[in-house]
């Protein structure tokens, strides 16, 4: 049998991980409408700046001056990570806010040029800065060309028991995704997030309505790939290494499969998409481990099943597991309602009603229609 | 009566096509006025440089006094200008709560860093809501609320497109063709209800129609486009008797 524990150990930190990049996604497609097909630029970036930020803060407060990809940095890094655990967690903290503020510096910067075009233009362009931003860091010598940095310090390295410091990182990234979510499910059932809507629905009805809508765009896409960021710091920190390579434009895809397959425009359901995609590929790694003589690795099986639960959601449930629902800032408590809730309630009462007295009729022996 | 919008001199190219020439007009306050002309004769193109999607090439727009040309689309709706399009535009997928409740400019939940704080903007929006209710229910639409404006009837769209301004503050409402695809009646029935927004809330109107039947019946003045030139212009007896309306619809000899 395999063991849970050791399974959720190896799940949840990449589930925190997609989960954060999936509700980042469907705040700009899901809501605001903008089809960004570039996530992974703004999760690389994250990813890189971590890496780059936590290893010259550790090397040079130590002394050591060796380039940070350089062999005898990451030997040096081996022996230094676990000295002091109060640098460990203020680099964690520092490097976690940076990858914030640059991610979302360059989706911000990203939004100049394609905010005025349609929505196509703005997904290609996007694509193509995502392609870009690879292939620049395979050549971009300070942060180690095509071999990425290796020896990022992780920040409970000074934990000796792994158990414990995998549930520390766990419990932080846990931490990190709820709070995500508490924050895009408030500014998504606010007057905001019912501007957000109208922009994905109509742009111009939208401006003639005198919304700013190149400035929200502006700001969504600063805030969803500043967090994106920050997952892909989480990333970086959770494997210690980082390579150009990790960041090729199927990352986002998956992203875009999860937002596709949970819900469009509900927070509950990209985190849905996320735990569904995440188990499926942990499932089929156990899988390629206890199955060695297998005809087809189920890794590639992993990717079919992919396109064919699109297929069938697009299909079936266009709309995602769980559909989007109304803005609720209880602007329709107005109408005396107290929402959905108060109507099912009632109407479970009407229909007991209906029952018993379908039986009462039944027991004085009166038929009913 | 003082005008609210004046139009001077506007021209508006687009490459070989001269689609607005030396387009000068005034919409007065507090009235309706139409704006009529065939097929192609820059109607839509006027409303759309008075509301700041194109910019003329020459000439100006006065709202209120002050001068507008150049303005972006939301600043001119800040400024209290409306408009509905052609074919109607409400937020599909949104419900007609949503859709009216988008409409005051300048809540205070609209922003990034207030909208999390709910304490901040809550009393706005219930207020908002209370003031959508009672609309609604002026229309005696008020049991749709929470429909979504895609399964609207069109005559309720309509409804819902031409009061949406009231809601934002607007003076001056743009509407292009507002009885474009429903039946005659409801045509007629949604005039009288532009008729009765007018008398109720002080508003001014500014419509373009193809109907111009109906437009005739409730317009005060009316402008006639020609090949993005100002054909002729008067109160709607006036208008239909000249030769020059008449042969730029039939077509002259």
């Amino acid at each position: 049998m395999l063991d849970i524990l050791s399974f959720l150990s190896s799940w949840l930190p990449i589930f925190c991980i997609y989960a954060i990049l999936a509700l980042c996604l469907n705040m700009e497609v899901g809501y605001a409408g903008m089809a960004n097909f570039g996530l992974v630029a703004f999760y690389g970036i994250g990813a890189f700046v971590a890496g780059y930020t936590s290893m010259t803060v550790f090397l040079s407060f130590y002394g050591y001056d060796y380039p940070i990809y350089s062999l005898e940095a990451i030997i040096a890094m081996g022996k230094i990570a676990e000295k002091t655990p109060w640098l460990n967690v203020s680099v964690f903290i520092l490097s976690l806010a940076l990858a914030f503020l640059i991610s979302g510096l360059a989706g911000y910067l990203v939004s100049f040029p394609t905010l005025r075009v349609g929505p196509a233009f703005l997904g290609i362009t996007i694509l193509s800065f995502g392609e870009m931003f690879r292939v620049f860091m395979k050549h971009f010598q300070p942060t180690g060309g095509s071999y990425g940095l290796l020896g990022i310090p992780h920040p409970f390295a000074w934990v000796s028991d792994p158990l414990t410091k995998n549930t520390l990182f766990i419990v932080i990234s846990l931490a990190i995704l709820i709070s995500v979510f508490v924050y895009f499910e408030l500014l998504a059932n606010s007057p905001y997030g019912r501007v957000l809507k109208s922009i994905r629905e109509d742009e111009v009805a939208s401006l003639c309505l005198g919304k700013h809508v190149p400035r929200i765009k502006a700001e969504i896409l600063f805030v969803a790939s500043g967090i994106s960021g920050v997952a892909g710091a989480l990333y970086a920190f959770y494997l210690g290494s980082v390579t150009p390579d990790m960041f090729v434009t199927a990352v986002t895809f998956e992203v875009w499969s999860m937002v596709i397959l949970g819900g469009r425009g509900n927070n509950l359901g990209a985190i849905l998409g996320a735990s569904i995609f995440t188990l499926l590929s942990r499932a089929t790694s156990i899988l390629s481990f206890v199955f060695l003589d297998l005809l087809i690795d189920p890794n590639y099986i992993r990717w079919m099943i992919t396109g064919v639960l699109i297929v069938v959601t697009l299909m079936y449930k266009p709309k995602g597991i769980l559909e989007e629902g109304p803005v609720k800032t209880k602007a329709w408590k107005i109408f005396g309602e107290n929402g959905r809730g108060q109507a099912r309630v009632m109407a479970a009462i009407l229909k007991a009603g209906k029952y018993l007295k379908s039986a009462l009729y039944w027991l004085i022996g009166r038929e009913t229609k | 009566m003082d005008s609210i919008l004046e139009v001077k001199n506007v021209s508006k190219r687009f490459g070989g096509v001269e689609a607005l020439r030396d387009v000068s007009l005034e919409v007065k306050r507090g009235s309706i006025t139409g704006l009529i002309g065939p097929n192609g004769s820059g109607k839509s193109t006027l409303f759309n440089v008075i509301t700041g999607f194109y910019k003329p090439d020459s000439g100006s727009i006065f709202f209120e006094g002050k001068r507008i040309d150049g303005l972006n689309p939301n600043e001119i709706y800040d400024m209290g200008i409306a408009r509905t399009f052609q074919t109607p535009r409400l937020f599909g997928s949104l419900t007609t709560l949503e859709n009216m409740m988008l409409s005051p400019k300048g809540q205070r939940g609209e922003s990034l860093l207030r909208a999390p704080f709910r304490k901040m903007w809550i009393n706005e929006e219930l207020q908002i809501a209370n003031e959508v209710g009672a609309l609604l229910k002026e229309f005696d639409m008020d049991g749709l609320y929470k429909m979504a404006a895609s399964d609207l009837s069109g005559g309720h769209v309509k409804i819902v497109e031409t009061s949406k301004g009231i809601l934002g503050r607007a003076k001056l409402i743009l509407l292009d063709e507002p009885t474009a695809g429903v039946h005659y009646a409801v045509g007629r029935s949604l005039f009288e209800h532009i008729a009765y927004l007018r008398k109720t809330y002080n508003l001014t109107f500014f419509i373009i129609e193809h109907r111009i039947d109906l437009l005739f019946d409730y317009v005060d003045y009316v402008y006639v486009l020609h090949l993005g030139r100002l054909l002729s212009q008067g109160t709607p007896d006036e208008v239909a008797l000249d030769p020059k309306v008449i042969e730029a619809y039939i077509g002259g000899a």
